[in-house]
């Protein structure tokens, strides 16, 4: 029995109460033994199929166990040097971070207070939404106009208490980008203004001349500041190592809310061998172009509807429910992202796998979509 | 506004000599949550005989707090404390009190039941340990409308309705469809409209060009992890799928992120699109004396990541069947009564639909008597001429799954499972036959 009642209805803030824990998906045995199948392709996350790069792979089969008992560097040193070398800024303009959703919790708690918001679009990635919610600010939604974020109506949403746009380039889900020209008026209208976020999670991914460099931006427009991670391209996601840049002025206050040593050893070491590995970055665009191309052409095989832009992930919509062909698919081995969450119900999201995983899915999804016809 | 909600509360001990501050702040926040006379008085009973026992069950006065809350379409009167132990055996139905110095204790509560809309017992971490008593207003019935101008169906806006349309749309529903398929409080437009402002209901509708209501949907909270809707209501003639597709995906993103788990759709409309909801299954209803099926849609809003069940032997192979053709992956764990103490007394709880003829009754409490308090309350029902009695229990308790034996031994044969509706998945029972 325990001593004392911890009386939560007291100590729980309203905002919190109202607010349902994010559940992750169980792990991968977990989910086999549960689903009574003996492989999981794991297609719900953009994970690299290619896992990370050489160098960082070598880093990880040889890192030395004595060396888990030595705290890390806590602020990423090295591996802000060898960046901002890379990119030609300063290294105190980087913040790492345990992933890059580490990063967006320190740039929504070093500026907003009670009664602010934070403008997004309704269907991108969720957390900008729900780190602003839990924390007891306005999430302003604007929906995406043909599958793209709505520059013209995020501004319109603009107030006095505005202080953070977050625009995820390229889209995730929707693989949609702004250009060079469309970021540049985005953000020579808000004229500083407001902190604008750039979340290039994918940019690793896009080959079009027209795609922006966030990093390229920084000293004009000082209120930017751009997301990277080296879960995606990198293939490091096991690791959580993810970072954020910026001016030096507006680093200096997110760096007041951010939590050092939070990025651990083993990682900071595996993402400094990823930088500049140009090879493996050579390798991962021409998988993913080669089964992107699959994986659309079988779709349109099977008379779906599809939707493919940047990244290493590919939209489906289902004639069904997304989340009734998520069962149907984990039964099959085969894990994808349902949509419903992305305010996309009835469509899914999958991320370009390894070949084999690429045929399994379509298989499966193949046999699904016939055998609903035939109940049909 | 939601923002206009303002609690009052007291705190007082358990002594007597409080009840008439009790009764003074109960009445009086009544009526300034506007309850009538007669409501205000009915709620007003229910709290001196509630503080009247938590006093009798004390020997020292412990302190307590009574917290009126404004619902808007109700007044909560709700009694927390600590350290209080109380006999829940008069919350059955069936409660038949003796008339005696020991059934005193336990009268005081079936008063106080009866004389309320609602009367809960909560014991939740964050909630603390308590009773909660609700009285609804009263409201004025619906008139049914249906306007000589169909509305358009192209250009169709979707957004939340303000007061006046709100009560256009729930007119327009009245008059355009069977009572079956919209729930009771729609039968009173101005309940609506405050049941909305509390957030209770969701409503979403489709506007045309001029400001017609096309058609909408509805929904609201059914437990933290189910939210259940009804419809699509589509009041076009032409493109009634197109606008039924429209109702379903606009509430379907507006809720998608929410915390529940899984949407259900229990008064659904010939205007469903097809491909959003999974059909659990279907139960014989009875309505106006003929056989009807009243279809479980269902859909998860998030992706299952699987769960424990609780079950007896008896209903394995219901489960197994149930899950295999749903594709819900479901760890089966066995639970039996094995002669270990019970407590004397069982409570069922019972939730009335006077709309639909239906009660659904529930385990509340476990007891040794639950055999024949569940036949009692059969009885009871039957009785009263309810036609539809349905019996539930959730998988995530061991109890509850125990009391197999029981709800079979009363003629109830297993009929639909609806995942996630509790902690784990909820079971509805039909009486055989």
């Amino acid at each position: 029995m325990p001593v004392f009642d911890v009386p939560l209805n007291r100590l729980v803030p309203e905002y919190i109460k109202k607010f349902e824990a994010y559940i992750p998906s169980r792990p991968d045995p977990e989910l086999m033994r549960l689903y009574k199948v003996d492989h999981l392709w794991r297609l719900n996350n953009n994970e690299n199929p290619l896992g990370p790069p050489e160098g960082s792979a070598r880093i990880i089969a040889q890192f030395p166990p004595k060396r888990a008992s030595i705290y890390p560097s806590g602020d990423s040193w090295y591996l802000r040097v060898k960046l901002a070398e890379r990119f030609n800024i300063d290294p105190d303009q980087i913040i790492f971070g345990n992933g890059a959703n580490e990063a967006i919790a320190f740039v929504i708690k070093a500026f907003c207070q009670e009664g602010d918001n934070i403008i997004t679009a309704d269907k991108t990635f969720a957390v900008y939404e729900w780190v602003a919610e839990f924390s007891g600010f306005e999430a302003r939604l604007v929906p995406l106009k043909e599958f793209g974020f709505d520059d013209e109506e995020m501004l319109a949403r603009i107030d006095d208490r505005t202080k953070v746009l977050f625009v995820c380039n390229p889209n995730n889900p929707t693989g949609t980008y702004w250009d060079e020209a469309r970021l540049r008026r985005f953000l020579d209208t808000i004229a500083g203004r407001q902190i604008v976020v750039v979340d290039e999670a994918y940019c690793e991914f896009v080959e079009a001349p027209d795609y922006p460099d966030a990093m390229k931006l920084l000293d004009e427009y000082p209120n930017l500041v751009t997301f990277r991670t080296f879960s995606k391209m990198y293939g490091l996601a096991g690791l959580r190592i993810g970072y954020l840049a910026g001016s030096r002025d507006v680093v200096d206050v997110i760096r007041r809310t951010c939590i050092v040593y939070s990025v651990n050893g083993l990682a900071q070491e595996a993402a400094l061998a990823a930088i500049g590995d140009e090879d493996h970055v050579a390798r991962t665009r021409r998988h993913v172009n080669d089964e992107k191309a699959y994986l659309l052409r079988e779709l349109a095989g099977l008379g779906l509807e599809t939707h493919a832009g940047e990244g290493c992930y590919v939209m489906v919509r289902l004639p069904m429910s997304d989340t009734l062909a998520y069962r149907q698919l984990m039964a099959k081995g085969v894990m994808i992202r349902t949509m419903t969450g992305f305010r996309f119900p009835n469509w899914i999201r999958v991320s370009v796998g390894v070949h084999e995983a690429m045929e399994d899915f379509v298989r499966g999804l193949g046999e699904i979509v016939s055998d609903r016809e035939v109940v049909l | 506004m939601q923002g206009e909600q303002t609690d009052i509360r007291l705190s007082v001990e358990t002594d007597m000599k409080f009840l008439p501050l009790v009764l003074s702040f109960t009445e009086s926040s009544s009526r300034i949550f506007g309850l009538e006379d007669r409501d205000a008085l009915k709620l007003t009973l229910a709290g001196e005989e509630v503080f009247s026992y938590l006093c009798r069950m004390t020997k020292d006065p412990k302190p307590i707090t009574l917290t009126m809350v404004n619902g808007f379409y109700y007044a909560l009167l709700r009694f927390a404390f600590d350290g209080i132990d109380f006999d829940l055996r008069a919350f059955n139905l069936t409660a038949d009190v003796a008339p005696d110095e020991e059934g005193l204790d336990e009268m005081g509560l079936l008063i106080a039941s009866r004389s309320v809309d609602r009367m809960t017992i909560f014991h939740e971490a964050m909630e603390g340990t308590g009773f909660e008593l609700i009285k609804e207003k009263t409201y004025p019935a619906v008139e049914p409308w249906k306007g000589e101008e169909a509305p358009g169906k192209d250009g169709l806006s979707l957004g939340r309705p303000d007061a006046e349309n709100l009560k256009v749309f729930v007119r327009s529903i009245a008059g355009r469809y069977d009572p079956f398929i919209y729930p009771q409080d729609f039968r009173y437009p101005g309940k609506v409209v405050d049941m909305v402002e509390s957030g209770e209901y969701g409503v979403l509708v489709a506007t045309d060009r001029k400001g017609r209501i096309a058609g909408g949907m509805v929904w609201r909270s059914s437990g933290p992890s189910m939210i259940e809707c009804y419809g699509p209501y589509v009041f076009v003639e032409d493109g009634r799928r197109k606008v039924g597709e429209e109702l379903v995906t606009g509430l379907i993103s507006a809720i998608g992120r929410s915390e529940a788990v899984c949407l259900m759709n229990r008064y659904s409309t010939e205007d469903l699109p097809q491909g959003y909801f999974e059909e659990l299954g279907t139960i014989d209803f009875v309505s106006n004396g003929e056989k009807r099926p009243w279809h479980f849609l269902f859909r998860q809003l998030k992706e299952d990541p699987g769960c424990r069940v609780y079950a007896d032997a008896g209903m394995e192979e219901f489960l197994n069947s149930q899950y295999k053709r749903h594709f819900l992956a479901r760890e089966i764990v066995p639970v039996r009564y094995e002669g270990e103490k019970q407590n004397a007394h069982s409570v069922f709880g019972a939730s009335f639909q006077h709309s639909q003829n239906l009660v659904v009754l529930s385990p509340l409490w476990d007891g040794a008597d639950a055999r024949e308090n569940l036949a009692r309350h059969i009885d009871a029902l039957r009785s009263e001429g309810i036609a539809n009695i349905l019996f539930r229990i959730d998988l995530g308790y061991g109890w509850h799954a125990r009391l197999y034996p029981v709800i079979e031994a009363n003629g109830f044969v297993p009929a639909i499972i609806i995942p996630y509706r509790g902690k784990a998945d909820y079971v509805f029972f039909t009486l055989r036959g």
